[in-house]
């Protein structure tokens, strides 16, 4: 009995802190941002955390998580206020829930491309021939991408075995006739193994035709040219995603769709620092790049967001207005 | 108390990472540089790869298991040992798991062929000289304690992806025991036979190819066994750099969870390994009995 009045009152006293800290700080106060464990999203979580904390002034604090718990988190809990990449897919039903019960807000499109997955050639490969860039062209030229091992044939870089992608290039193999045209599906057998034979063949300026995704390090580092002439439907796609596929029709990988997600007491309660995250927004070519960087550098999130702020001044400057973005500026000298 | 008491003396991140970087980038220079003329060096090797696999997986089935069986019985003498091995092969090829089991069959073959080819050569030039010995022996140790996953990168953005590659990391990963066996095999020949063989006007030729090498064979053939086996036990990492085979399919079922999968392949490749094991461990068993008989 006593320990209804005495939540309600511990309630009480919630409210009335967050109430303080909010007035003392009326500009931002404190604002967390959750860091997942994948590279991307820790360097929008530093590139975050450092604009709001020298360009606004904010109490910024950057905590580890993870999609599902920091959704589940912030919604349940109110923390942390920000998350800078959520890939909808695997988080949709959640994050839809508290959107309708207004406790999230979806900020923006931090991946401006989203995430892409496809089949790719190199950059040089089509500055050589202008007209590669769509599948239709490269299924004319299978002695371009020899296959060493099967002699006259062309070679296609499938995923490992057991990627869900495994299944979608072989039904889209089969569907776009890559068999007829002369091209193996070759499993390269490890994520590991696949990122080796493209960094091998950019070495030496030698043409290799490949599924691959981004935004990736391995993209950012050796440039490639996402093939066209392939679409995607919705009306056929289960079937493209099934191992058992009778007949797989042509189609194409959709986008995935990244966004920064909010609590609603953020983007209500600071409503300039939420102005400015929600126009946080990067092609994944320089995502890619920034990651090819700190691979190279083996950097952390935080040392991989200086670089793309000292950088990139150009791409975060049009996120802030001009006073926030010289304060920023100045910090980083 | 100066710092370097209380803590160990490291080279600061940022020179580490520029000696890091600077190794790679004279990798990446060299693999730019020689990565073709060092492919098409292996060339003849891929070639040869291509057409024994395509015999392999083209000849009707029961002619592979009349050769395997014939080569079996011809080495072992052993009737119920050669009918357990037809019985493997039946059961690999009832499961459906004939035609990776083959192109694993052509893999190992050739990397076995290919570590003989290089083993024996550099364990006789051992056992001859204790400073080729000493030499040798160390980079022995490097190749069997260096874990594989650090030269299969390398290795692939040399090679690419596929068999060249995945020979490579087998042979470098199953040579050293046919190397020491060797060296130890020839070592081991007994003084009293040597010094018979001197007495007999034996030149150095005839002294290795009559007397050493036929006495060291025992030695030698458990050499070539242990071979086989780390060869076979380097199927599924060659798989991950894209080697056709049994691998490939453990792999998929170590990523999906596919139990039975991974089990049916792997007992196919355990198949392989007992009856290769058995094959050359009962002609190494009869080459001894000959030299106590």
């Amino acid at each position: 009995m006593a320990r209804i009045p005495i939540s309600f009152m511990a309630a009480l006293a919630l409210l009335g802190a967050v109430g303080f800290a909010k007035s003392a700080d009326a500009a931002c106060g404190k604002v967390t941002i959750a860091e997942m464990n994948w590279d991307s999203a820790r360097v929008a979580a530093h590139v975050q955390d450092i604009i709001l904390a020298q360009g606004y002034g904010c109490e910024t604090e950057v905590v580890p998580g993870d999609t599902v718990p920091t959704v589940t988190s912030m919604t349940e809990k109110n923390e942390p206020d920000i998350a800078p990449e959520i890939w909808i897919n695997s988080a949709r039903e959640v994050v839809e829930a508290a959107v309708a019960e207004g406790r999230l807000a979806i900020a923006g499109e931090i991946l401006s491309d989203g995430g892409e997955e496809g089949w790719w050639v190199p950059d040089y490969v089509v500055k050589d021939n202008p007209d590669l860039t769509t599948l239709q062209a490269v299924l004319q030229k299978p002695d371009l991408f020899p296959d060493k091992e099967e002699p006259g044939k062309g070679r296609f870089y499938t995923c490992p075995s057991g990627w869900a992608c495994e299944i979608i290039n072989a039904n889209l193999y089969k569907a776009y006739g890559l068999e007829e045209a002369g091209f193996t599906l070759f499993n390269p057998g490890s994520g590991e193994g696949l990122s080796g034979a493209i960094a091998g063949a950019y070495e030496r300026g030698q043409p290799i035709f490949t599924y691959y995704w981004a935004p990736t390090s391995v993209l950012g580092k050796y440039p490639m040219v996402k093939l066209g002439g392939m679409t995607h439907d919705p009306e056929t796609w289960p079937c493209v995603i099934d191992k058992d596929c009778a007949e797989p029709m042509p189609n194409m990988y959709p986008k995935s769709v990244v966004y920064t997600v909010v609590t609603s007491s953020f983007a209500e309660g600071a409503p300039e620092a939420y102005d400015f995250i929600s126009k946080v927004s990067w092609p994944n070519a320089l995502v890619g790049q920034i990651l090819a960087w700190m691979e190279d550098n083996q950097a952390t999130g935080l040392e991989g967001a200086e670089h793309f702020l000292k950088n990139h001044e150009a791409v975060w400057s049009a996120w802030v207005p001009a006073d926030v973005a010289a304060k920023v500026k100045e910090s980083l000298m | 108390m100066p710092d370097w008491i209380q803590n160990f003396p490291t080279l600061d991140v940022a020179a580490l990472r520029a000696l890091q970087k600077s190794i790679d980038a004279a990798y990446r220079s060299f693999s730019r540089d020689y990565g073709n003329a060092i492919e098409s060096f292996f060339d003849p090797l891929l070639y040869i790869l291509i057409q024994f696999e395509w015999i392999l997986l083209n000849a009707p089935w029961w002619v592979v298991i009349v050769i395997i069986a014939g080569t079996c019985f011809a080495v072992s003498r052993r009737p119920l040992l050669t009918l357990a091995v037809i019985a493997a092969f039946f059961v690999i090829g009832y499961l459906g798991m004939w035609d990776n089991t083959m192109r694993t069959l052509a893999i190992i073959f050739v990397s076995t062929i290919i570590a003989i080819a290089i083993g024996i050569p550099i364990g006789i030039a051992m056992a001859r000289s204790n400073r080729v010995q000493a030499a040798v022996m160390p980079i022995l140790d490097v190749m069997q304690t260096m874990p594989v996953f650090v030269y299969l990168i390398p290795v692939v953005m040399l090679f690419g992806l596929g068999k060249v590659p995945g020979l490579i990391a087998v042979v470098i990963y199953a040579v050293p025991p046919v190397i020491r066996l060797t060296n130890l095999g020839i070592r081991l020949v007994d003084k009293e036979a040597l010094e018979a063989a001197d007495a007999f006007g034996a030149n150095n030729w005839r002294r290795l190819f009559g007397v050493q090498l036929p006495l060291a064979l025992p030695n030698i053939m458990a050499g070539v066994n242990q071979t086989i086996m780390m060869a076979l036990s380097m199927v599924v990492i060659a798989s991950m750099i894209g080697v056709k085979g049994l691998g490939q399919p453990v792999l998929q079922a170590v990523t999906n969870q596919y139990f039975a999968l991974g089990l049916f392949n792997g007992a196919a490749v355990v198949g392989l390994a007992i009856v290769f094991d058995r094959i050359t461990q009962s002609y190494g068993r009869r080459a001894q009995a000959k030299l106590q008989g």
